[in-house]
């Protein structure tokens, strides 16, 4: 595909600032109504995009703080995932819990390394990984970084899409618990590790869901008066 | 279904003003020709993107999907042979089995993400292109493919073919592996499926007959 950039600019500002917004399923540009304040949305003021009715935000409201206390979530539930048994192994009526190290372990030992690299970078690397970006994007926000606002959104962009791929792991336990099934002989049981971990999953692609990228380009735009009306109720989130 | 507003672009009667969703500038971008992309200035996001043929092409494409699931879900995707006795794993034998074994949130979870969604999201399709292509598009319709469009990241089917590939070779030192049936189909859903997300894209609904609003 010929990818032809033929754009040009007519105005350099965010929407938010000339009082329009952009329909984020059928890119349809609306006028905001002066008269309607932008996350007054418990006064059941809710925006309609009149191409596609979808409830347009200018921003997520309270995108920060959301996004963080998912993030705490994450984290917190990130230490059971690694400690517990994600699966118990039984055979000949002996078990054995098996953690994600151990797993992975336990394949280094097969002489299995590709996939043992597999599963240890999309059970340990990615999940961690996911945690430190997210916090990190955060903080930059916060602090009002200005720093490489284009590779902080690639990054976030690279974070959201490669979260659910750490599901590779409970599905691997759901498989072999489907499969291995020998009554006394051997068996394969599911953990509370990967119930944990499956939250981890969960909640951190919950956070990609909830982080507003166009708050990097707010952060750095805040220092022009003519938006502090429009931004009041944003910053109110992370106030 | 354009009824929307048009501020300031009357005097470029050729482009169109768009927001981009990742930073927020308003840019005016000129009429996409078929296979053209335009790109955010600021953050070089995609702004837009116009496919060749989109509508009828992602019809046959989702049209194979629907029959390649089913048939993914008939037969048994990996086989156990152990002591002469054969278990069959089949796609939801995976949920099913786990809430036998007292762990109902995982085969909700593994339900969801590798049946329920999926399934939804085919049929879905299915049904907003046929009504786009029918010309009859309601408010229906529009919220359902705007529904589709937000939930397609936990149809997860890619990565449950990965988990297969990991289990197998897990498996295989222990007992024979037999590849089933469906696992060649489960192959051509997921080949089929990433050629459906790069055909199909918001316009093909919305402005399928190019028009912008
Ligand atoms: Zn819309
Ligand atoms: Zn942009």
């Amino acid at each position: 595909m010929t990818s032809i950039d033929r754009t040009f600019v007519r105005e350099s500002a965010s929407a938010l600032t000339l009082g329009l917004i952009g329909c984020k399923h059928c890119h349809t540009v609306s006028r905001l109504p002066a008269s309607l304040p932008i996350t007054r949305k418990h006064h059941k003021n809710v925006l309609r995009c009149p191409c596609c009715q979808a409830h347009l935000q200018s921003r997520i409201p309270n995108s920060l703080s959301k996004t963080w206390a998912l993030l705490l979530a994450a984290a917190f539930m990130y230490i059971p995932a690694n400690i517990l048994p994600i699966m118990n192994v039984t055979y000949l009526g002996t078990g054995q819990p098996d953690t994600i190290m151990q797993g992975i372990i336990h394949l280094i030992e097969g002489g299995m390394w590709p996939l043992a690299l597999i599963v240890f970078v999309a059970s340990i690397v990615i999940p961690f990984l996911k945690l430190l970006v997210m916090a990190g994007l955060l903080l930059s926000v916060h602090f009002r970084s200005h720093w490489r606002p284009i590779e902080r959104k690639k990054l976030f962009h690279i974070t959201e899409f490669v979260g659910r791929w750490s599901m590779v792991d409970i599905f691997v336990v759901a498989i072999l618990v489907a499969l291995v099934q020998f009554g006394n002989i051997a068996s394969v049981d599911a953990g509370l590790g990967a119930l944990s971990f499956a939250v981890v999953v969960v909640l951190t692609m919950f956070a990609a869901h909830t982080f507003d990228p166009r708050l990097i380009w707010d952060a750095m735009e805040t220092d022009n008066t003519k938006n502090t009306e429009n931004m009041e109720n944003k910053d109110k989130s992370h106030g | 279904m354009q009824q929307g507003e048009r501020p300031q672009s009357q005097s470029q009667p050729e482009t169109f003003l768009r927001v981009c969703q990742d930073c927020d500038l308003v840019q005016a971008v000129p009429k996409l020709r078929d296979n053209e992309a335009a790109h955010c200035l600021r953050c070089h996001s995609v702004l837009e993107t116009r496919k060749k043929n989109s509508l009828n092409r992602s019809l046959a494409l989702v049209l194979t999907g629907i029959i390649l699931f089913i048939l993914s879900n008939l037969f048994p995707l990996l086989s156990l042979k152990a002591q002469g006795i054969a278990y069959d794993g089949t796609l939801l034998s995976a949920s099913i089995e786990l809430y036998n074994r007292d762990r109902p949130w995982l085969a909700l979870l593994v339900l969801f993400t590798t049946f329920i969604f999926p399934a939804i999201s085919l049929l879905g399709t299915l049904f907003v292109l046929i009504v786009t292509k029918l010309h009859y598009q309601t408010p229906v319709t529009a919220s359902l493919f705007r529904f589709l469009h937000s939930t397609e990241i936990w149809g997860m089917l890619e990565v449950f073919m990965l988990a297969i590939l990991v289990a197998g070779v897990k498996l295989g030192d222990l007992a024979d592996i037999i590849m089933g049936v469906s696992l060649y189909s489960f192959i051509c859903l997921i080949i089929v499926l990433s050629f459906l997300s790069l055909s199909l894209n918001s316009n093909t609904i919305w402005h399928p007959d190019g028009h912008h609003p």
